[in-house]
């Protein structure tokens, strides 16, 4: 029985820890919120060059070979600092769906890329009055063209590539859906306004774009159950991020209640206070080991993958909602303002609530994985 | 990351299913028997079974070996609790004496004390119950009144003890009594191995919010021990419950394997129970219930395996065991309150007019509000997490 990340997994930690502390905690997020991506350029040109891309790419294609554990303490310090870009779309999304239903000459144009941090991968679903179910997904892929509208296509103002979701043959069903990997510079691009401006969001207007068969990523028609893996990796992911912020919130907040005097003593020797950060601590500390677990059971292939993930997810997303909700009001007036942080993790949270996929859905996905 | 047990866990594991599926009592089937609870032929089934398991040599496995125990290793210990909680073993009629008194023994008690009281505990010869709280000192332990006098050769003891599970089955007492007022409460205190079967004491019941009596009040009129009955220092006692509390290292686990175990029945219960044909567990409202049950006591059984993998390293618990003991109490109440809900308009009848499984959900949805007060409330373990977990100060006043 050994319930922890390894010594190494630790030590790569600290790494990262060190080299985004030079960006001073969510500076890089601060800046990319009004505009300014040459901080985010910096911060991710400093996790290349330890190597984060390559974590879970293939030693074949200039990888390190490792797997989604490995990847865990960099998307918790990630999360710490609400670090913006397309990391978990990428190296999480994207990465691990080339690997498993790319072409030898896709895995060839794209990996080695990814590992060097050259590209990210955004990723084109949802539309407009739709829904992440596939009846959602009208935007066509049909005679070699793509043709539609998609929104909410996360930070597509940086990505280098879409996958794209959409129907190669008509219909509200699962097959006939496919999935094109598109250069971005193909489509129109229209800025949408985000509650939590650290991820931006756009509509993108796809009109008699041209792609051929060489952009399929995997086989034409079968795309929606390839897209239910690539969420397996992204969500078991997207719960690290979430922990990465959690752990920062409750250690301000535990910080904050110790200095914070009211009444001639600290506001954390109030149970009132108190009590409720022990609750944000227990948030913490489930969302830690549901995520840690679901990162595991995906990397191992265990029997129980599918509902260990989606709840890991759920709880995360839920948990990251309630715990940035908590943390306004402990810090009081000053926590209402946007010169405290308290505000950004509000918003992420709620971007996440129903990011690629919605929280209803991951219910029912998780039900249906229990057998019931 | 490995949630594996290593090949001699298994073996360990395997050793003591076998024995278990020769020795179970007859009449106890699916965790429990057709014996009344509050009933003499109860309390002796209960002590047929401590005798049977310390003759299998299963009734103390973490104790030294000089003491009849295997020295299991924490590892061992939790084979053990999951091997008890699948196969729904009787619970344990001295579980005080054996997690509690007798560790406290071996590490802080006389050579004469070991040898009069330990043998006795493992055989289930001598149950014991523990004298902690009073009318006014539930939380606050340290504000207990009982009085302990000393007179001539005797201490003399005047005072209420409430809450006092097995009190009524009994042969000793682990009591805590006032030997002194000092200006902090925490001094003055005095642990005493007290015999239970003489005239200064009386047993009355508690009858609880389930209809069961597991508690007891206890009062002590001029009840008597001797100096060769004090555990550790006169007015020292304070540390003596404190090293006791240090010695229950591995009941949580227990806790949440049968967490665990209720979760799965009820799952069971959602599928078989229909409303109008259909079974629950295809409402809606029950899926996301379900879901949420799932994860959560998900959550506290992995909890507690990182918490487990901290203490293996460091070869000890920390206070991490205070997280565990929130989590399983708070969601064990949340399970059973659902399981109440999850019958609808039926989940109020009551006894042999309950729905399913002996009216097992409703008693337990009862009996479950205990576990958020007992072995320290909900409101405690926050303080003691806030404190000791997240470094936030104490209150005033304490």
């Amino acid at each position: 029985m050994d319930f922890s990340l390894s010594e190494e997994q630790e030590m790569f930690r600290n790494y990262v820890r060190k080299s985004l502390a030079d960006f001073e905690g969510t500076q890089v997020a601060r800046k990319y919120l009004v505009g300014d991506v040459n901080a985010l350029t910096e911060a991710q040109a400093s996790l290349t060059e330890l190597g984060c891309p390559s974590l879970n790419i293939p030693e074949q294609y200039d990888g390190m070979g490792l797997g989604a554990l490995d990847l865990v303490p960099i998307y918790e310090e990630a999360g710490a600092v609400l670090l913006p870009g397309l990391m978990l779309e990428t190296w999480s999304f994207a990465s691990p769906l080339i690997q498993k239903y790319g072409t030898d000459q896709q895995k060839q144009d794209f990996l080695p890329k990814i590992a060097s941090g050259e590209i990210t991968f955004s990723i084109a679903w949802l539309e407009p009055e739709s829904s992440y179910r596939p009846a959602g997904v009208q935007v066509t892929a049909q005679g070699g063209k793509l043709n539609g509208k998609k929104i909410l296509v996360p930070d597509a103002a940086i990505a280098d590539y879409f996958i794209v979701v959409a129907r190669s043959t008509e219909g509200r069903e699962e097959a006939g859906v496919s999935l094109v990997i598109m250069p971005a510079s193909d489509a129109s691009i229209q800025p949408q306004l985000n509650i939590d401006s650290t991820r931006k969001v756009a509509a993108v207007v796809l009109n008699e774009v041209a792609f051929d068969q060489s952009q399929l990523l995997g086989e034409v028609d079968q795309g929606w159950s390839a897209l239910q893996e690539g969420l397996l990796s992204f969500n078991a992911a997207l719960s690290s991020m979430i922990v990465g912020s959690l752990d920062r919130i409750v250690t301000t907040v535990t910080d904050y209640a110790n200095i914070r005097e009211q009444f001639g003593q600290p506001i954390g020797r109030f149970q009132a206070i108190k009590h409720r950060i022990v609750e944000m601590k227990m948030d913490l500390e489930t969302a830690r080991s549901l995520a840690h677990y679901a990162n595991w059971a995906y990397e191992t292939h265990a029997e129980d993958r599918v509902q260990a993930v989606f709840s890991a997810r759920i709880f995360c997303t839920d948990a990251f909602n309630r715990v940035a909700a908590h943390s306004v009001q402990i810090h009081g007036g000053i926590g209402f303002t946007e010169e405290l942080d308290c505000h950004l993790y509000v918003k992420r949270a709620r971007f996440y609530e129903n990011y690629l996929g919605s929280t209803e859905q991951y219910y029912e996905e998780t039900a249906k994985a229990l057998g019931w | 990351m490995d949630f594996s047990f290593t090949p001699e866990e298994e073996a360990f594991r395997l050793e003591l299913r076998s024995w278990l599926e020769e020795n179970l009592p007859e009449g106890w089937v699916d965790g429990g028997s057709n014996l009344e609870k509050d009933s003499k032929e109860y309390e002796l089934f209960l002590r047929d079974w401590q005798r049977k398991l310390h003759d299998g040599g299963w009734a103390a496995i973490a104790w030294p070996e000089k003491y009849g125990g295997k020295n299991a290793s924490l590892m061992q210990e939790i084979v053990y609790h999951q091997e008890m909680v699948r196969v729904g073993a009787p619970p344990l009629v001295n579980y005080v004496g054996l997690h509690m008194v007798a560790p406290t023994l071996m590490h802080i008690g006389t050579e004469e004390q070991r040898e009069k009281y330990i043998e006795k505990i493992l055989t289930g010869e001598e149950v014991w119950c523990q004298g902690y709280s009073e009318p006014n000192a539930g939380s606050d332990v340290a504000a207990i009144q009982t009085a302990a006098v000393k007179q001539g050769d005797k201490w003399i003891i005047n005072g209420q003890k409430v809450w006092t599970s097995f009190g009524h089955m009994a042969d000793k007492c682990f009591l805590v009594t006032r030997t002194n007022k000092f200006e902090k409460k925490h001094k003055g205190i005095t642990c005493f191995l007290l015999d239970m079967h003489q005239e200064g004491v009386e047993t009355v019941p508690i009858i609880q919010m389930d209809g069961e009596h597991d508690f007891n009040e206890v009062y002590l009129n001029d009840a008597i021990a001797t100096d060769a009955e004090i555990v550790g220092e006169v007015d020292e006692g304070w540390r003596v419950i404190i090293a006791l509390l240090m010695h229950e290292r591995t009941g949580i686990g227990a806790q949440v394997f049968t967490l665990e175990k209720q979760f799965n029945e009820l799952v069971e219960l959602a599928k078989t129970l229909k409303e109008d044909g259909v079974p629950v567990i295809e409402k809606q409202m029950v899926r996301k219930n379900m879901v949420d049950l799932y994860m959560k006591s998900r959550g506290s059984l992995l909890n507690y395996y990182r918490n487990l993998t901290k203490a293996l390293k460091n070869g000890q618990p920390g206070a991490e065991g205070s997280m565990d003991k929130l989590l399983v109490s708070e969601l064990t109440k949340e399970l059973f309150a659902n399981s109440i809900s999850l019958q609808g308009h039926q989940g109020v009848l009551w006894k042999e007019d309950a729905v399913a499984k002996d009216s097992y959900w409703q008693d337990q949805y009862l009996y479950s509000f205990g576990q958020t007060i007992g072995g320290g409330t909900s409101e405690i373990q926050k303080n003691t997490i806030a404190e000791r977990i997240l470094g936030l100060p104490k209150d005033m006043g304490r």
